[in-house]
């Protein structure tokens, strides 16, 4: 028998400062003037990631990596659908290169900051994973990855890593401040048009929907037992060029049923802008068949 | 007892140019700027200040610590004006959250789906119209709207027609 067992907590605590230590050069300071400093990802060379909603109306930023070198950066696109931001700096080093992550309910995560004095470190568990969702802009997400820790408005953006090492993703705050990872592959899918363009242009019909039961008599010819009502119609929007008016019930999108708003979104991506779509609604009892032409879902 | 129109304010600043700065946007609400050693009713200021402070703290932007109030960094002069009114008389003061925050997945159906009339109806009162009034605006008798309103307060467990209201408010609609 050896004298001294490894304490298993030392030994896990050993761990994670190390973790901590490797992944501090991935973590940006993101300075505005008259704010809070933020936290943001080192992505790539000259390529800083945050988080979108926490740079409302900024265009240019101080950031400042891990060895102490500031630049200046300005915001080169925004993508409120993924919550993503990206910076342009010039003349940053390569940052260090990260591995991908395969995420697993339970598995250990660890979320870093930035922090006066280097990073800030959060610890938890992957509290769930699912398939990929769509958010309130639109935007799809590759990923449903949730976290079970509390986060300050100060970390999100910064880069979310597994047990391993392996870069999940960057963290962003959801509704009552629950904490999602952004996945990599999502960050990487929206970033080189962020930085041609300046934005991820989606679908849009300029229509508020909430989900309804599509009334018994109807149910048969519409084919389905549920729908979205039509509560709103955006003026001049593509729905109301169509003719939908507040009060139908929307029942299939190109030929496809919709019963959810995510199935509406589904069919709205970057791809649908400019395109034909048929709307079939309910209106006064009967079905009725509309072409609407899908516009750009305006910013702000 | 109403308060005085005119309170002591000293203002703790990190530098001399935002002092100026809180200073000015007090002016208007016609307050004495004094030294925070004599006696003040309330304490503005934009960085941190002693826990021991002798009154309570209104805070302008993010400033750590335990403070009685605090405002955004772009709050107004009346909103700095009510904020110190109010903790001098020894209420909390938070302003709106800093940040908007809007992301956020689409509404999913948390809730039990309503029917087209439900969701009428629900409109109806939730402008605080009586069932007489919802009916004659939707055109139905007033036993059908009662029956309705029955089926909503069994889909949302709502026990009164404010709690109907208050709960169907929160069903998101989604804009696409």
């Amino acid at each position: 028998m050896p004298d001294i067992v490894q304490n298993p907590l030392s030994g896990l605590s050993d761990t994670l400062v190390e973790r901590a230590r490797q992944a501090q050069p991935l973590v940006a300071r993101i300075e505005v003037e008259g704010r809070p400093a933020r936290s943001g990802t080192f992505w790539r060379k000259d390529v800083v990631v945050a988080a979108e909603q926490a740079f409302a109306r900024v265009e240019e930023a101080k950031v400042m990596l891990s060895d102490g070198s500031s630049f200046a950066a300005h915001l080169a696109g925004r993508d409120p659908g993924t919550n993503v931001v990206a910076l342009k700096l010039d003349g940053t080093p390569d940052p260090a290169p990260f591995t991908d992550a395969d995420p697993h309910p339970g598995a250990l995560a660890l979320a870093f900051g930035a922090d006066e004095a280097g990073v800030s470190v959060r610890l938890g568990v992957i509290h769930s994973i699912g398939p990929a969702w769509y958010s309130r802009a639109g935007g799809r997400i590759d990923r449903r990855i949730t976290l079970d820790m509390m986060m300050s408005g100060r970390e999100e953006g910064g880069p979310v890593l597994d047990a391993d090492g392996g870069l999940l993703g960057i963290s962003a705050l959801g509704p009552r401040r629950r904490v999602l990872v952004i996945p990599t592959a999502t960050v990487e899918g929206v970033l080189e048009p962020l930085l041609n363009k300046g934005r991820i242009e989606r679908g849009w019909l300029g229509l508020a929907l909430q989900p309804v039961l599509v009334p018994e008599g109807m149910q048969a010819e519409a084919g389905q037992s549920r729908g979205l009502m039509i509560m709103g119609v955006a003026k001049d929007g593509p729905a109301a060029q169509a003719g939908a008016l507040a009060g139908d019930i929307l029942v299939t999108l190109h030929g496809e049923g919709v019963s959810r708003p995510a199935m509406v979104a589904q069919r709205l991506g970057p791809e649908a802008v400019g395109q034909p779509i048929e709307l079939r609604l309910l209106r006064a009892g009967k079905v009725l068949s509309l072409t609407a032409t899908v516009a750009a879902r305006p910013s702000g | 007892m109403s308060a005085p129109s005119r309170l002591r304010i000293a203002v703790v600043a990190s530098d001399a140019a935002s002092r100026s700065r809180l200073a000015e946007s007090i002016a208007g609400s016609g307050h004495e700027i004094v030294d925070l050693t004599a006696a003040p009713d309330a304490i503005l200021t934009d960085c941190a200040v002693d826990s021991s402070t002798p009154a309570p703290v209104v805070a302008i932007g993010s400033v750590e610590g335990e403070i009685a109030g605090r405002l955004p960094p772009d709050a107004t002069g009346e909103q700095i004006d009510a904020a110190l009114r109010a903790v001098t008389a020894g209420l909390t003061v938070r302003g709106p959250s800093p940040t908007n925050r809007k992301f956020g997945p689409l509404a999913e159906e948390v809730w039990p789906v309503l029917t087209p009339r439900e969701i009428e109806v629900l409109a109806a009162l939730s402008d605080g119209l009586s069932n007489k009034a919802a009916a004659r605006r939707l055109g139905i008798s007033p036993h059908t709207v009662k029956f309705h309103i029955e089926s909503l307060f069994k889909k949302l467990g709502a026990a009164s027609r404010a709690e109907a209201v208050a709960k169907g408010l929160r069903r998101q609609i989604v804009e696409i």
